[in-house]
């Protein structure tokens, strides 16, 4: 069976990538299953989907623990734990990850000695609207190795059908385009096996104590824990002030700011709080004196 | 200490005056309305200090109750059938509160179609959401019981809110002697209410019923509740036994009546229990070994109890005041499941269906109840589930659908 | 607004910078929702205790995740306002009996979106009105059955469209006058917001803080993932919002409804729908004239109203 995961950040498309990728699997006459998986979180939070194919029906369920094929669409979910990006990868796993760096950079960043790719996709806007798990889907089709150039087509054109010609067709030569990019990796990805029954490791299953009610109630007895979530993660753009334009109406950005990350400082300029600001530029569009500006996250610049 | 003619009603208004009820939230529905009219009387007239509101449904009400319970106050509301189901969503969720309270509930049947009189598919719906269930069977039962569900539910080890439970029209309107305890009395049992520390007040923040996302936190906070209610088993034996002990009232968990060396008991829940009991005494007299079992507590269920109570008996004729539609009594899976593959447990568990919408169950039933479930224990078969509907109430029912039909039925001829 | 109305809050620069409501929350990008609860927030204070329903909103609080330096509690999308009742009447309890002290005292703050306000929870809203509950109502209102992916509520513009009605014409049905109902019930104050107004919020809150009984606020909340635009377009569709008449921002008290800002000239309604992907259908790939001028005469029959009224 094939387990494949898709990694990316909400409103990239991961969803989709996975059924475009499910369909062309299901086209070549696999047996499949694709679902999404989201939490309370929202657009630009991290977010993943996955495939199983198998020439047989499938019994599995839920989140893969060992994928056969990692899929990142975006970079700076990979040293994120909460993103989950790693878990369950093992030395036969293929990771693809969206990035302008080079595979070396990567093996090295994460120190791991399975086969690691890079392909830089990139969403687009205006009439030559893609989406970046487009192209993923793509090339994930030609790293297993089993998947057509035809399934592949009309994977994307089956499930992309609701969106019109133009934004059709430019997502359809994404894919392909991938698609042949991989080509020198045909066959990279192998079916993983099932977890054996003959010797496994025990589960821990502990007894579960009576804890005091105020412990063993869904409450919060703390003030204001969310600082703790870093939703800086979230942030494809970053704003940037320049303080030789900031004119100091600190009020202004601070107010509008939907997720109270601009805070003033003693000499009264805004401080923008980057483990928390999403990047939502209300910022950039409000400043009175265009003093900030909007610039690409990049995975070194972590907040 | 007085003893004077009350209604099962007026009994359960009595237990919230006496365990020093603070806020009730109310809405009126029979057969329970006189219990919130009794206690807004009392109130008006300065003899009870406390405050009731009327809400505009019972799920605002239970809402109310919950966050009344969390935020610091000793609180009491009362609802029925209708009323029940209507709060239901609240039903579920304000036991993850973790902050107690006592609900009566007075049984009546639930639509469609429409009805008044009792059974237990109201308080049974109820069954799986975390709220305690004491089940009464006399007006004093339903007075005690309040107090005993105060004591249980705001116990430190326990913390979850209690239904206390009696029958519509068999207790609700009828009136039988009941010794009102002295409010002194009642105080040295009953503790004021202590919130802990899940409590609103400027000065200590808390989050309370936030969501919990992820399969594996989401069942500790689920799993805790489960725990908290079946550690309130040994703590019910306690503040019975404490009970008994100030008042001279003995509430074990579950009530035997001359079972110990019969050979066949009844197995129910509720008002009608004392005409089983009546039965047991004709049945002896009769020279047959009948006793009764009787679960006080239905949640927590006392199973480890149940089946001391049973061991070594041969048959058990289950009486279910309700019914899970494609299943049948709910009591009897509930008992069965307690003594599967438990030795020197009843081989024959005999499922009845009687009692729903407050039909009667005549003692001639009861003995044959006995008697059916005494052949099977010869035969060594169980016999298949009956209900207890007669020849007479079927042509009865023909009658009626005649008159409802006519129409339609003039019409064919 | 009337001048006699004593105000801490003239001009931004006057508004809070304390920042009470926590960093972190699981909103989206740009939530016009969370913006106005950050503002109210700061103005209410610490002393609250918010009452929630069913919503976006719900998640504010995810274990062991809280954004309030307060308290907060959940119920349910029908019972909120029955869960303020509660709470409200076991502070008074308390404080009656001293068993907490005044200082120790809450302000209960009902927060929901507009699937509860205006629908579900309509009833408990009403009931505690009538029973003159002391407490702040704040419906962050974003026209639609956000959290879910934004179904039409019975908040939803005529005409949007939502995952629920998207077809040619949108939303068949007319946002309903929420503002109307919670003032027929006179209660002590009702009044419309937007965060974008930020010093014409903080003066309602500011006022209602200072008012006992039932007050109720409406703030509508432009939401990017909803209404389909850019999260940094938020600020610029709510002044839209305001200047097109769209959204008129007023107050009831004492029987007598006020319009706090009075566009001087009304822009058309189209500046701020082609903003939206909600109502591209209205522009591409034709014009629907018809849709546009039933929206635009809607707007323009209100303020006629209004204007009658105060002329």
């Amino acid at each position: 069976m094939y387990r494949i995961r898709f990694h990316g950040r909400g409103g990239q498309g991961m969803k989709t990538a996975s059924r475009i990728l499910g369909s062309a699997f299901f086209q070549q006459g696999y047996e499949v299953q694709d679902a999404p998986r989201y939490g309370a979180e929202r657009r630009g939070a991290p977010v993943f989907a996955y495939v199983r194919a198998a020439r047989r029906t499938i019994q599995e369920r839920g989140i893969i623990l060992e994928p056969d094929l990692v899929i990142v669409a975006d970079d700076s979910l990979v040293p994120m734990p909460a993103a989950g990006v790693l878990q369950g990868v093992t030395p036969r796993t293929v990771l693809l990850i969206s990035s302008g760096e080079t595979p070396e950079t990567w093996r090295h960043r994460l120190n791991i000695a399975g086969p690691l790719l890079t392909l830089q996709a990139e969403a687009a806007a205006g009439a030559e609207q893609h989406f970046v798990g487009t192209a993923l889907a793509g090339a994930a089709a030609r790293l297993v190795g089993v998947i057509t150039l035809l399934a592949l087509e009309q994977a994307v054109q089956l499930e992309l059908a609701g969106l019109g010609g133009e934004t059709l067709s430019s997502n359809l030569d994404q894919a392909l385009a991938a698609y042949e990019l991989m080509a020198p990796q045909a066959g990279l990805v192998s079916e993983g096996e099932a977890l054996a029954a003959a010797a496994y490791q025990r589960p821990d299953w502990v007894e579960l104590p009576l804890d005091e009610a105020d412990a063993a109630a869904a409450a919060i007895h703390a003030g204001a824990t969310s600082v703790e979530v870093r939703t800086g993660l979230w942030r494809t753009l970053r704003p940037v002030i320049d303080y030789q334009r900031c004119n100091r109406c600190w009020w202004v950005c601070s107010e509008f700011c939907p997720d109270s990350a601009i805070r003033v400082n003693a000499e009264h300029f805004p401080e923008i709080d980057y483990d928390h600001c999403k990047g939502c530029l209300i910022c950039v569009a409000q400043c009175p004196a265009h003093a900030i500006s909007a610039i690409p996250e990049s995975s070194e610049a972590q907040p | 200490m007085t003893r004077t003619l009350i209604t099962g009603n007026a009994a359960a208004a009595w237990g919230a005056r006496l365990a020093g009820a603070e806020y009730v939230p109310a809405f009126p529905i029979t057969p329970q309305t006189e219990i919130i009219e009794t206690l807004a009387g009392w109130i008006d007239a300065g003899e009870m200090e406390c405050r009731l509101v009327t809400l505009e449904s019972e799920h605002s009400m239970i809402t109310a109750a919950g966050a009344a319970a969390s935020t610091g106050v000793r609180v009491f509301s009362a609802t029925s059938s209708q009323g029940l189901l209507y709060g239901m969503e609240m039903v579920y969720a304000v036991p993850g509160y973790r902050a107690p309270f006592v609900l009566v509930n007075v049984s009546r049947g639930v639509q469609t179609p429409v009805t008044l009189e009792p059974d237990h598919n109201d308080v049974l719906a109820a069954r799986d959401s975390g709220f305690l269930q004491l089940h009464c069977a006399t007006c004093q039962e339903v007075l005690d019981s309040t107090l005993i569900a105060y004591r249980l539910a705001e116990d430190h080890r326990v913390r979850l809110p209690a239904l206390v439970n009696l029958d519509g029209f068999y207790l609700s309107f009828t009136r039988e002697p009941v010794e009102i305890p002295d409010r002194a009395a009642v105080e040295g049992f009953l503790p004021p209410y202590d919130p802990e520390t899940t409590r609103f007040h400027a000065g200590e923040p808390v989050s309370q019923g936030v969501v919990v996302l992820g399969g594996a936190y989401y069942s500790y906070f689920r799993y805790e509740q489960h725990l908290a209610a079946q550690r309130a088993l040994e703590v019910y034996d306690e503040v019975a036994a404490e009970f008994a002990q100030q008042f001279g009232r003995s509430y074990d968990a579950v009530e035997t009546y001359r079972s110990e060396d019969a050979e066949i008991v009844f197995f129910m829940i509720g008002s009608f229990s004392t005409k089983a009991k009546d039965a047991v005494d004709r049945l002896r007299e009769a020279g047959q070994a009948v006793g009764l079992v009787r679960p006080r507590l239905l949640r927590p269920y006392p199973a480890e109890a149940l089946r001391r109570a049973l061991d070594g008996k041969k048959g058990v004729a289950v009486i279910d005041q309700n019914l899970s539609m494609g299943m049948g009594g709910v009591l009897h899976g509930e008992l069965a499941g307690a003594l599967y593959g438990r030795a020197g447990m009843p081989s024959v568990l005999a499922s009845f269906i009687g009692g729903l919408g407050g039909r009667d169950i005549a003692a001639e039933e009861f003995y044959e109840m006995a008697a059916v479930t005494r052949r099977a224990c010869r035969e060594g078969s169980t016999p298949p589930p009956r209900l207890l509907y007669t020849a007479d109430e079927l042509r009865q029912m023909r009658k009626l659908q005649a008159v409802a039909h006519a129409e339609r039925m003039e019409g064919k001829q | 607004m009337s001048d006699e109305t004593i105000t801490l809050y003239k001009h931004m620069k006057d508004l809070p910078s304390n920042r009470l409501l926590g960093t972190g929350t699981p909103m989206c990008a740009g939530c016009g929702g969370l913006l106005a609860i950050h503002q109210a927030y700061d103005i209410l204070g610490e002393k609250t205790v918010f009452v929630n329903a069913a919503g976006c909103m719900t998640l504010l609080a995810v274990y062991p995740y809280t954004p309030f330096r307060g308290s907060w509690l959940y119920t349910s999308m029908a019972s909120a306002p029955a869960g303020a009742q509660g709470v409200r009447d076991a502070l008074d309890i308390q404080l009656a009996r001293g068993r907490i002290k005044p200082e120790e005292d809450l302000q209960v703050v009902v927060l929901t979106g507009d699937g509860a306000a205006y629908g579900m929870g309509m009833s408990s809203t009403s009931s505690a009105i009538e029973h003159g509950l002391d407490f702040i109502y704040l419906c962050y209102d974003n026209e639609g059955y956000a959290n879910t992916g934004q179904q039409s509520s019975p908040a939803t513009p005529h005409g949007a469209r939502t995952s629920t009605s998207t077809g040619p014409q949108g939303f068949g049905g007319h946002k309903k006058d929420l503002f109307a109902i919670w003032a027929a019930h006179r209660p002590a104050y009702v009044a419309t917001v937007i965060a974008t107004e930020p010093v014409d919020l903080a003066r309602k809150i500011e006022k209602a803080k200072g008012l006992k009984g039932s007050r109720l606020i409406i703030a509508l909340s432009p939401c990017p993932t909803g209404w389909d635009f850019d999260p940094r377009e938020t600020v610029e569709i709510g002044r839209l919002a305001v200047k097109t008449g769209m959204w008129p921002l007023k107050e009831y008290e004492n029987g007598k409804v006020t319009h706090t800002r009075v566009p001087p000239k009304r822009a058309p309604v189209e500046e701020y729908l082609e903003k939206q992907g909600r109502f591209a259908h209205l522009f591409h790939p034709r014009r629907n004239e018809a849709m546009l001028a039933e929206i635009q005469a809607r707007v323009d029959d209100y303020w006629a109203g209004v204007e009658a009224d105060h002329g």
